[in-house]
C-alpha cells in the first residue's frame, strides 16, 4: 500500500524520474537551473556541522533581497523632498509595504552577519588553502560589497537616523590619507549631503553594486567548482589516501597462465569513493531548498514582528545626540571616538588612526591571510585544527573586539557618546515642547 | 545508489514539510496583520451612522479604504479622515458623537480654511501621513510636529486654540493683527510696546546687537543652555523663562529683564515658535491689511492699534 501511495506521488509530483546513474548525471547537465551543481557532490560537504550552509543561506538573503528589493522600487522615489514621504506611504498606504520595507531591511542587515560569519567558518576550518585562496578574495570582496550595499540603502529613506549615519560614515572616510576629500567629495557629490548624495547612493544601490555582487558571485560559485567542492573534501580525501585500500580479489596472468600472488595494485584511493558521495540531485537541491525556505521563514517573521527604523525628516541643522553609523560600522565610529586626544582645547582627531589606519590594516591582513598561514595540508577543512590554534584565537579575538565594540557603540553609548550601562538614567534631550 | 539516497531524503523531507507548514503560516499571519487595520471598525460603524442620522443615500456610497486629502503644493498627505470620517458632517451629525467620528466643529472662520485646501496637520500638528492610531498622534522618535491636544496645551497653561494660534500664524505671520488669534495679537503688541528690534534682526529689519529671530521656530532645542531652566526641558519653557527674566536663564546674556506677566511671555514664545522655514506658496499668505480691516467693525475682539508706519514684527 505504502510503495503504491508512494509510486502514485511520483507520478504527480515527478514528470520525470531517473531510471540510471547516468540519467541522473545528465538531469545536472540538461537542466539551466540545476547545471551549475557537480552531478555528484561529497556527503562530507552536505554535512550541516561543517559549513553551516551560511554561503547558501547568504545566496538565499540576496535572492530576498533582490525581489523585495525590485518590488520597492516601485515606490520608491530617490529625491530629497518625495524619499521620505514615499517611505511613510510604503509604511502606512502601499498593501504589505510596509512587510517588504521590513522584510528589505532586516534581510539585509541579516545578510552583513551571515556574509562574515560565513568567512569566519572558511576562516576556522582553514579553507582558503591552494587555489581555494582565489576565492578567500572574491569572498572578502564580497563582505566589502555587501557592506557597501547596505552602507548605500541606510541612506534612501532620507530620514534623520539616515543622514545622520551616512554624515558619520563619509566623515570617517575624509580623513583617509591624501585621498580622503577627494572619496568623501565622490561619494557625496559635493560638499555635503544632499540630492546629489541621495541619487548617487541610489544609483549605486539599485544597480552598480548589485550587478558586481552578481558578477562575484557567479565567479565565487564558478571557482568552488573548480576547486573541487568545499574544502572539507580534501580532508576526506586525504583521510583515503592515508587509509589502505584491502587488495581486492583479482587473478595475475602472466605469459603463461595464471600465477600465484597479485598484480601491481592501487593500495589505497586516490581519491573520493563511490560510497563518498551523493548525486546532486534530488539531494543537494532539496537541502539547498531547505536552507531558502528557512532563510525567507526567518525574515519574514522578522518582519512581521519589528517595525524597520524610520526616524523623522533628514534635518542638516539638528543633529540628533548621539548620531550614530549603521551598527556594522560602528565599532569604526567606537575606535575613532576612542582614540580621539583632547589636550586641553587641541584635539587630535581618531577618524585617520580609528577610521582608516587600523581597519585598513584588518583589511590588508584579512585579504593576505592564506600566504600567511603557515600550517601543514592536514589542517584543511577541519574545524579548529590543533596545529591552527594560534591563528584561530587572534581571528576569534579580532571578531570579539568588534562585537564588543559594535555592542558598546549600540547600547551604552548615549548622548554626548557618554557611556550609560543598562539601568542607569539617560539624560532628557530638550523638545520643541 | 538508493539506500544512500533515502538517508538524505529520510533527513530532509520532514524539514522541508515542516518549514513549508511554518511559511504557509507566516503568510496567513502577514494577511491577518494586513487586513486588521486600526480603522476596519470605524468604517464598519460610520455609514451606519450617516444611516441612522438619515443620510442614506451617502451611507450607500461609503466605499472602505485609506481616505486622505493630499495636497501636494504645500506637502498635506492627510490620512487622519481614514479614522476621523465624520469631519465634514457637522451639519448631520451631532457634535456628541465620541471621537473618532466626531465631527470637526465649524465656525465662521472654520468656513474659510476649508478641509480640501489645508487638511488637518497644518492646524493640528502630528503625522498625516500614519493610519495607525500610535503612528499618527504619538508618533516616534526625531519627532518635530507633535499633535496639539489638550493635554499638551494644558500643561503650558493653556487651551487648545490658544496653543493651536501658534499654527495660525505660520501663515498670518504679516498680519498686524487677526481675528480670533488673541494671543498673537498680544504677542505683536508687545513687539512693538518692548521694542524687540532695536537689538533682534527679524526678517532684514531691526538691530543686530541680538541674535536673529526670522526663524527662531527651527533652532535646535539641544543648543539652548536649561541650566537654569526650570521645569520640563522643553524650547517652549526656555522661551517662556527667559523673555520672563533673560538674566537668569542666560547668565551672560545683554538682554534687559522684561519682568513680563506669564501671559505674555507665553504669547510670545507661540509667536516665536510660529517663526520658520514653512512650506506655504504665496495664495495661503492672507493679505495683511484685509485682516486689519476684518479687525475693526467687530465690537467683540479687543482694540488694537491701527497699521502704522513703525516697523513691525513680521
Amino acid at each position: 500500500m505504502g510503495d503504491k501511495l508512494s509510486a502514485l506521488w511520483r507520478k504527480v509530483s515527478w514528470a520525470w524520474s531517473p531510471e540510471s546513474e547516468r540519467e541522473s548525471s545528465e538531469a545536472i547537465v540538461k537542466n539551466f537551473w540545476l547545471h551549475w551543481f557537480p552531478a555528484k557532490v561529497a556527503r562530507a560537504s552536505m554535512d550541516w556541522n561543517y559549513s553551516f550552509w551560511l554561503g547558501t543561506a547568504s545566496a538565499a538573503l540576496l535572492l530576498i533581497l533582490t525581489v523585495t528589493g525590485v518590488m520597492l522600487m516601485f515606490f520608491y522615489v530617490p529625491s530629497t523632498e518625495r524619499a521620505y514621504g514615499s517611505i511613510k506611504d510604503l509604511q502606512y498606504a502601499v498593501s504589505f509595504g510596509r512587510l517588504l520595507r521590513n522584510q528589505h531591511r532586516w534581510a539585509a542587515e541579516g545578510m552583513v552577519a551571515v556574509v562574515y560569519i560565513h568567512m569566519a567558518r572558511v576562516f576556522l576550518t582553514g579553507a582558503y588553502r591552494g587555489t581555494r585562496a582565489i576565492n578567500w578574495l572574491v569572498g572578502v570582496a564580497l563582505l566589502l560589497v555587501t557592506l557597501l550595499l547596505s552602507f548605500t540603502g541606510y541612506l534612501l529613506p532620507w530620514d534623520q537616523l539616515a543622514f545622520w549615519a551616512i554624515t558619520v560614515g563619509t566623515s570617517i572616510a575624509k580623513q583617509a590619507p591624501v585621498l580622503g576629500p577627494t572619496i568623501q567629495f565622490i561619494l557625496l557629490g559635493g560638499h555635503e549631503i544632499g540630492q546629489q548624495t541621495l541619487l548617487r547612493f541610489y544609483v549605486l544601490h539599485v544597480f552598480f553594486l548589485p550587478v558586481f555582487v552578481l558578477v562575484l558571485f557567479a565567479y565565487h560559485m564558478w571557482r568552488i567548482r573548480k576547486d573541487g567542492g568545499l574544502a572539507v573534501i580534501e580532508r576526506v580525501r586525504n583521510d583515503r589516501v592515508m587509509a589502505p585500500k584491502a587488495a581486492s580479489k583479482t587473478k595475475s596472468y602472466s605469459l603463461f597462465g595464471i600465477t600465484p600472488g597479485t598484480s601491481v595494485q592501487v593500495m589505497s584511493s586516490t581519491g573520493l569513493e563511490e560510497s563518498d558521495q551523493v548525486f546532486s540531485s534530488p539531494d543537494l537541491s532539496r537541502r539547498m531548498m531547505l536552507v531558502f525556505l528557512v532563510v525567507f521563514n526567518i525574515t519574514l517573521l522578522a518582519a512581521l514582528l519589528f517595525n524597520a527604523p524610520l526616524e523623522g525628516l533628514a534635518n542638516p541643522s539638528v543633529t540628533p545626540n548621539p548620531a550614530k553609523a549603521p551598527w556594522y560600522f560602528v565599532w569604526l565610529q567606537e575606535l575613532v571616538a576612542s582614540t580621539t586626544v583632547r589636550l586641553g582645547d587641541f584635539t587630535v582627531s581618531g577618524a585617520l588612526l580609528g577610521g582608516i589606519l587600523l581597519p585598513g590594516f584588518l583589511l590588508g591582513v584579512l585579504t593576505l591571510w592564506p600566504w600567511l598561514d603557515g600550517s601543514s595540508f592536514r589542517t584543511e577543512g577541519r574545524w579548529l585544527a590543533p596545529e591552527r590554534r594560534r591563528q584561530n584565537l587572534t581571528f576569534a579575538i579580532a571578531t570579539l573586539a568588534i562585537i564588543v565594540l559594535i555592542l558598546v557603540g549600540v547600547y551604552l553609548r548615549g548622548p554626548y557618546w557618554r557611556i550609560y550601562w543598562p539601568g542607569q538614567p539617560r539624560p532628557e534631550m530638550p523638545r520643541l515642547y | 545508489m538508493g539506500d544512500k539516497n533515502e538517508s538524505f531524503e529520510a533527513k530532509d523531507f520532514g524539514w522541508l514539510v515542516a518549514m513549508s507548514v511554518l511559511f504557509f503560516a507566516l503568510v496567513v499571519v502577514g494577511f491577518w496583520f494586513e487586513f486588521s487595520t486600526d480603522w476596519g471598525s470605524y468604517q464598519q460603524e460610520f455609514p451606519q451612522l450617516l444611516g441612522h442620522y438619515g443620510k442614506v443615500e451617502d451611507a450607500r456610497e461609503f466605499r472602505p479604504g485609506i481616505k486622505q486629502i493630499w495636497i501636494p503644493k504645500i506637502g498635506v498627505t492627510d490620512r487622519c479622515i481614514t479614522c476621523h470620517l465624520g469631519y465634514e458632517w457637522s451639519s448631520v451629525l451631532p457634535a456628541t458623537i465620541a471621537e473618532p467620528l466626531k465631527p470637526h466643529p465649524m465656525n465662521d472662520w472654520l468656513a474659510k480654511h476649508e478641509f480640501s485646501r489645508f487638511g488637518c496637520t497644518p492646524c493640528h500638528g502630528g503625522d498625516g501621513s500614519a493610519t495607525t492610531l500610535a503612528g499618527a498622534h504619538e508618533g516616534g522618535r526625531g519627532w518635530e510636529d507633535p499633535m496639539l491636544s489638550r493635554a499638551l496645551a494644558k500643561q503650558y497653561g493653556l487651551t487648545m486654540s490658544e496653543m493651536m494660534q501658534m499654527r495660525c500664524n505660520f501663515c498670518h505671520r504679516h498680519d498686524v493683527a487677526t481675528p480670533g488669534m488673541d494671543e498673537i495679537n498680544l504677542a505683536k503688541q508687545l513687539v512693538i510696546k518692548k521694542k524687540c528690534m532695536i537689538c533682534h534682526v527679524v526678517e532684514g529689519r531691526g538691530g543686530a546687537t541680538g541674535p536673529e529671530l526670522t526663524y527662531e521656530g527651527d533652532r535646535n532645542p539641544e543648543l539652548l543652555n536649561f541650566a537654569h531652566v526650570h521645569g520640563e526641558r522643553t524650547m517652549f519653557n526656555w522661551n517662556v523663562q527667559h523673555l520672563t527674566q533673560a538674566s537668569v536663564v542666560s547668565p551672560n546674556t545683554q538682554m534687559p529683564d522684561f519682568n513680563m506677566t506669564p501671559e505674555e511671555s507665553r504669547a510670545l514664545t507661540l509667536m516665536l515658535l510660529s517663526w520658520r522655514r514653512l512650506p506655504y506658496p504665496p495664495e495661503y499668505i492672507p493679505d495683511p491689511e484685509m485682516a486689519a480691516a476684518a479687525m475693526q467693525p467687530s465690537p467683540t475682539s479687543p482694540p488694537t492699534p491701527a497699521p502704522s508706519a513703525t516697523p513691525v514684527a513680521r
